[in-house]
């Protein structure tokens, strides 16, 4: 943790105290602006939640919820901030692309994923609940997205991107379009991920952005030495 | 010894014949008699068709009503959608907030076609296998009842961060839960079993276990007429059982299979039933002899324990589990588990 306040944050989120985490974020900002909140506040927190759900399994799913909200707050005042100054709204990475696969009707992971890829900059296209696979594959195409986000709540829909993993290796995407699957099946079946073509998971969505960063880098890596095709993961 | 006799000696800690059994088996019946699911899930003369082939191919000591909870959603208006080879999904929930949802009228339970369904349902299998095999009636706890109306969104919005209104519709699904506990009781259910979400503290803080989900829990359990018995609803339980055991009516628990059966029995005490331990939806991921190795140690662990019944957890056991998967379990306990009364 880098400085107190990021404690202090990381406090307000395990309470769900979601007034008192804009506080902090707003105090803050208040000295250094919402960027730096973002690096020196925010994302330490984020990422100690991340490892005490992974680790320890202290944090419970509503608290990853709970950050979430404050990430989504805190970037609606990141993006009125650079408005205001006249630098535009423009992402850093991506584009990316992400929905819930075919026939699965819950969102509230995938939305949590978007919250958490977005304030770590990435510009996202999100196709909501029941997203088709040539739907996922046709966007990402067109918006020339590297890596396409599924998401799954129960094993019955999970299997259904394996319809997604063929449909990418039909139109010749392997390897350039990399497939990230996540959902709350995936956590408790992790091996889940590789049976149905999966290029990557995370166990949770605050573990998204690192997932998103490795896929997109072996994407690029991919395409500028295709022999390594045969030796990545 | 027949199924009933089995799982109420079960209950009361008496000798049986061998361990009971019990897969969920809901969906599969459609798929033993090729019963579309959108008539499966709507018909109760096709749901009592699935079940009795069931029960004639896999004789499993407990039966289970319609495993179809988004029934309930669409009770309150909520929309569906129907699947070949799995439970329909909610895909529009009837309200947007907790605040919306606490402003709907209670569905009338002997009224709403998707209620008549279900009850209709437990009435033939009770009538059916009276005296034989106990009728599990299954549903949602008060606690987890409003996502199927509101969606999970809405909800988590509301118990950690609006309190009031987490109140007031607690109140209202509590009163729900108590009218339709008791109705699917008075219809011939032996026991209910609610798959329990919102208050595992791996899912929601402590606050609001402790604060809103547990004191909703024991009022309506109260008020309930029979015995309940407490499913792991995808989370572990062992860790936190303890927690449930002062609940009025509890009389067993459905454990994750990542659970140890033996710390869920340390955190019970001797009496509740505990039922596990095999995950039911990857049950065809195992080879036979996987399976029947797992079977038999479960078994063997549990060899003293006068109140256990093997059981599947998670969801239904899937659609394309092939039948010699599921007839393992059963044999495994048939020929292995026999105990001299």
């Amino acid at each position: 943790m880098t400085n107190d306040l990021s404690q202090e944050l990381l406090k307000a989120i395990l309470d769900a105290d979601r007034g008192e985490a804009n506080r902090l974020i707003d105090e803050w900002a208040a000295r250094h602006g919402y960027e730096s909140a973002v690096t020196e506040v925010l994302t330490p927190a984020l990422e100690a939640i991340g490892q005490m759900y992974m680790k320890t399994g202290e944090a419970t799913l509503a608290q990853g919820y709970v950050a979430g909200k404050i990430a989504e707050d805190v970037l609606t005042k990141v993006l009125a901030a650079r408005q205001e100054v006249g630098a535009g709204d423009a992402p850093l990475k991506g584009p990316v692309v992400i929905g819930n696969t075919e026939d699965d009707y819950h969102p509230l992971g995938r939305k949590m994923v978007a919250a958490f890829l977005r304030i770590a900059g990435w510009e996202v296209f999100d196709l909501g609940v029941d997203a088709s696979p040539s739907a996922l594959v046709d966007e990402a195409v067109a918006k020339g997205a590297r890596v396409v986000g599924a998401s799954a709540m129960m094993y019955s829909t999970a299997r259904n991107i394996r319809k997604l993993r063929e449909e990418i290796d039909r139109r010749g995407l392997t390897g350039r379009l990399q497939l990230a699957v996540g959902g709350a099946v995936f956590k408790l079946r992790p091996e889940l991920a590789r049976e149905i073509g999966g290029d990557g998971t995370a166990a949770t969505a605050l573990q998204a952005p690192a997932l998103f960063e490795e896929l997109w880098n072996r994407s690029l890596a991919l395409e500028s030495q295709p022999g390594l095709k045969e030796v990545l993961p | 010894m027949n199924s009933l006799e089995r799982v109420l000696n079960t209950v009361a800690g008496k000798p049986v014949d061998r361990p009971a059994y019990t897969l969920t088996l809901s969906l599969y019946g459609a798929r033993l008699t090729g019963c579309p699911l959108s008539r499966y899930y709507t018909d109760p003369a096709a749901y009592v068709e699935g079940q009795c082939a069931v029960r004639e191919t896999f004789q499993p000591d407990l039966l289970f009503s319609p495993f179809v909870l988004t029934a309930l959603g669409e009770a309150f208006g909520s929309r569906v959608a129907y699947f070949d080879h799995y439970p329909p999904n909610l895909t529009r929930p009837a309200a947007r907030s907790a605040e919306e949802a606490a402003a709907i009228s209670l569905p009338d339970i002997d009224a709403h076609p998707r209620l008549l369904f279900l009850r209709e349902a437990v009435r033939r299998l009770a009538a059916r296998y009276c005296g034989e095999v106990p009728i599990v009636g299954v549903m949602v706890g008060p606690v987890d009842l409003p996502p199927l109306i509101m969606g999970l969104e809405a909800w988590y919005e509301a118990l950690l961060f609006d309190e009031d209104t987490a109140r007031k519709m607690l109140e209202k699904s509590c009163r729900f839960f108590i009218d339709w506990g008791n109705a699917l009781l008075g219809d011939g259910a032996a026991f209910l079993a609610l798959p329990d979400v919102f208050s595992n503290p791996t899912v929601m803080p402590r606050r609001v276990v402790r604060d809103l989900a547990m004191p909703a829990l024991a009022a309506s359990f109260g008020e309930i007429r029979g015995p309940i018995v407490i499913h792991h609803g995808g989370s572990r339980l062992a860790p936190f059982i303890r927690d449930y055991t002062a609940l009025p009516n509890v009389v067993g628990f459905v454990v994750d299979a990542r659970d140890s059966l033996a710390e869920a029995r340390e955190g019970l005490g001797a009496a509740p039933v505990l039922l596990g331990n095999i995950d039911g939806p990857t049950l065809h991921q195992q080879s036979p002899e996987e399976l029947q190795v797992r079977c038999a140690r479960i078994l063997a662990d549990r060899v003293q324990d006068p109140h256990f019944i093997l059981a599947t957890s998670a969801a239904d056991v899937a659609w394309d589990t092939p039948p010699d998967m599921i007839q393992v379990v059963c044999r495994t306990v048939q020929e292995n588990g026999k105990r001299g009364l």
